[in-house]
């Protein structure tokens, strides 16, 4: 399912068959149903669904800050909480997570201190990477929204931890601050930390996720490279502007071939839906079409037509 | 290892200068009983009457003292309990820090506050005159007045538990300004008031408060019976542990 790469590489996270119900009775809720995950070191996996998918539970439960209430959840072959206590796997959490009436250093350096000394010792250099060092003395409940995420991000930083977790990390975020705070993200994926993150911006995904696991209702739907998730679910886009006199034929052509649909001819520009793109972009360039265009689908499409029932 | 009592220097730094940072612990645990002692006690005409082994001044400085502690303990257990709840304590959680350590912190950070709270008032009381026959008294008091806001720690960690939100605090800390008023802490209660004071939660720590003083007696000439206070005591213990109980099985039913 992984790249080459990634499977040979040291499993990191096994959910095995984990589910967890919340409520009881005839009230029960299903939050997570029947979940199996492998995640590798150095793997980045974006967690893609809608509210109520079972993102957050899930991601809790590979915290250890919920059990499951039927499977097994190993984090480096330790119990999830372990871990985390360790803190060879750290998190940002879904807003909230912070006090307010203390300042940025000192919420740094309470969760520093209780992991170690050298997470201590790290603090002023974590700030430093994450940018937080002119917010040092700043309460947390004056800091903005983009900042309050700066400091769990820090929080999540300060034990070095070998895996990340992020739940939805730039909601509340305006797009500086989503792409600042991704390119932070990308430079400690390049040190090497796995990372496994909530979204439901389908861009963030498709651009920072090379693998892509889709839930919807407690179950995963979808696991498979962002790339091949994005190509194999749903045809291309295929646009190109034909000389007028060939126009009718070639439409007629078009629409008479297998895997060919949603043909369209706005004054000499053609617009068709392919499986095989590239059979369809030959058709057209023998008969002399100019300025053609190849689109994929978005993950977008992709994600509906998964979570659609 | 992964078991021992992990507890943090900084933590506890930084949790004693979030109470002394707090304007709402200073001036309900710090400024209110002061200035209140110098109002009843050190200002008063009366101030000077001797009652017990000491003065009305010294009366006064105990009830406060102990109002001040009371609401120290319950504003910082009340708070302890709410944020745990809430998103620190999903934070926490992901630390080598167990429920015990946070306890223990917290319970430490509260101690501080009442015992802050209690020597300001004595030192303010030493310096107006309040006066007691022996030193011990002194010793004796102050003690018992921190002994019995651990009452009120196990009252505002329910109230925090089953509330679960800021204000909470705000209403265990505040609620207790009501106890001492019909607790016979603030001013000399008598008749039907002090027959209902015998029944709320604040009247049986600072009667024990007061002992090395007046020895049960009060300002009506009444005496108080040591079983009687006793009794208090262990009753509202009993209530504010089921509060705790009541709380923490809720909040567990969430999870």
């Amino acid at each position: 399912m992984t790249t080459a790469r990634a499977s040979q590489a040291p499993i990191v996270l096994q959910l095995d068959g984990i589910e967890r119900s919340f409520g009881v009775g005839a009230r029960t809720v299903r939050a997570v149903d029947g979940v199996d995950l492998v995640v590798h070191r150095g793997e980045i996996v974006a967690l893609l669904g809608p509210n109520g998918a079972g993102k957050t539970t899930t991601l809790d439960m590979l915290l250890g800050l919920i059990e499951p209430s039927a499977g097994t959840v190993r984090v480096f072959g330790e119990r999830a909480a372990e871990a985390a206590a360790s803190g060879r796997i750290a998190a940002v959490l879904q807003t909230d997570g912070l006090l307010g009436d203390i300042t940025v250093r000192e919420s740094v350096e309470v969760i520093a201190s209780l992991h170690s000394r050298a997470a201590l010792r790290r603090v002023p250099e974590v700030m430093r990477r994450t940018g937080l060092e002119p917010l040092a003395r700043r309460r947390v409940s004056k800091c903005s929204g983009g900042e309050q995420q700066r400091v769990r991000f820090t929080l999540a930083l300060v034990a070095d931890p070998e895996v990340l977790v992020l739940d939805e990390p730039t909601a509340g975020m305006d797009v500086t601050a989503r792409h600042r705070f991704w390119d932070v993200m990308r430079a400690e994926a390049d040190s090497g930390r796995t990372i496994i993150f909530a979204t439901h911006y389908l861009e963030e995904a498709e651009q920072f996720a090379r693998r892509t696991v889709v839930m919807n209702r407690g179950r995963i739907v979808a696991d498979a490279p962002t790339a091949r998730l994005r190509t194999s679910l749903g045809a291309r886009a295929v646009a190109a502007t034909v000389p007028a006199d060939r126009a009718a034929d070639l439409v007629a052509a078009l629409v008479a071939t297998a895997g060919i649909s949603d043909v369209r001819n706005d004054a000499g520009r053609i617009r068709l839906r392919a499986v095989d793109a590239d059979a369809a972009a030959f058709t057209l360039l023998r008969a002399g079409a100019r300025d053609l265009e190849v689109t994929a689908p978005t993950l977008e499409t992709a994600f509906t037509a998964l979570t659609e029932d | 290892m992964a078991h021992a009592l992990t507890i943090s220097p900084t933590m506890l730094r930084v949790e004693a200068l979030r109470q002394l940072r707090n304007p709402y612990t200073l001036a309900f645990t710090l400024a209110m009983p002061v200035g209140m002692y110098l109002l009843f006690g050190a200002g008063a005409s009366y101030g000077a009457m001797s009652a017990g082994h000491g003065n009305v001044r010294f009366y006064v400085m105990v009830s406060m003292a102990a109002y001040g502690a009371a609401v120290a303990m319950t504003s910082a257990t009340s708070s302890a309990a709410v944020e745990a709840a809430q998103g620190w304590g999903r934070q926490l959680a992901m630390t080598p820090l167990r429920t015990t350590g946070y306890a223990v912190t917290k319970l430490l950070t509260a101690l501080g506050a009442a015992t802050l709270a209690v020597a300001l008032v004595f030192v303010v009381g030493a310096a107006t005159g309040a006066e007691a026959s022996d030193g011990w008294r002194w010793a004796a008091s102050a003690g018992l007045v921190l002994g019995g806001a651990l009452l009120f720690g196990l009252y505002g960690l329910g109230m925090g538990l089953v509330f679960r939100s800021d204000s909470a605090a705000t209403l265990a800390s505040i609620s207790l300004t009501f106890f001492g008023f019909f607790g016979n802490v603030f001013m000399p209660l008598d008749g039907v008031m002090l027959d209902i004071a015998r029944f709320t939660p604040m009247y049986g720590v600072v009667a024990l408060a007061r002992w090395p003083l007046t020895e049960g007696v009060l300002t009506t000439g009444q005496t108080d019976q040591p079983w009687a206070v006793a009794l208090n005591i262990a009753v509202w213990a009993v209530v504010f542990a089921i509060l705790v109980a009541c709380g923490s099985k809720r909040s567990r039913a969430r999870r």
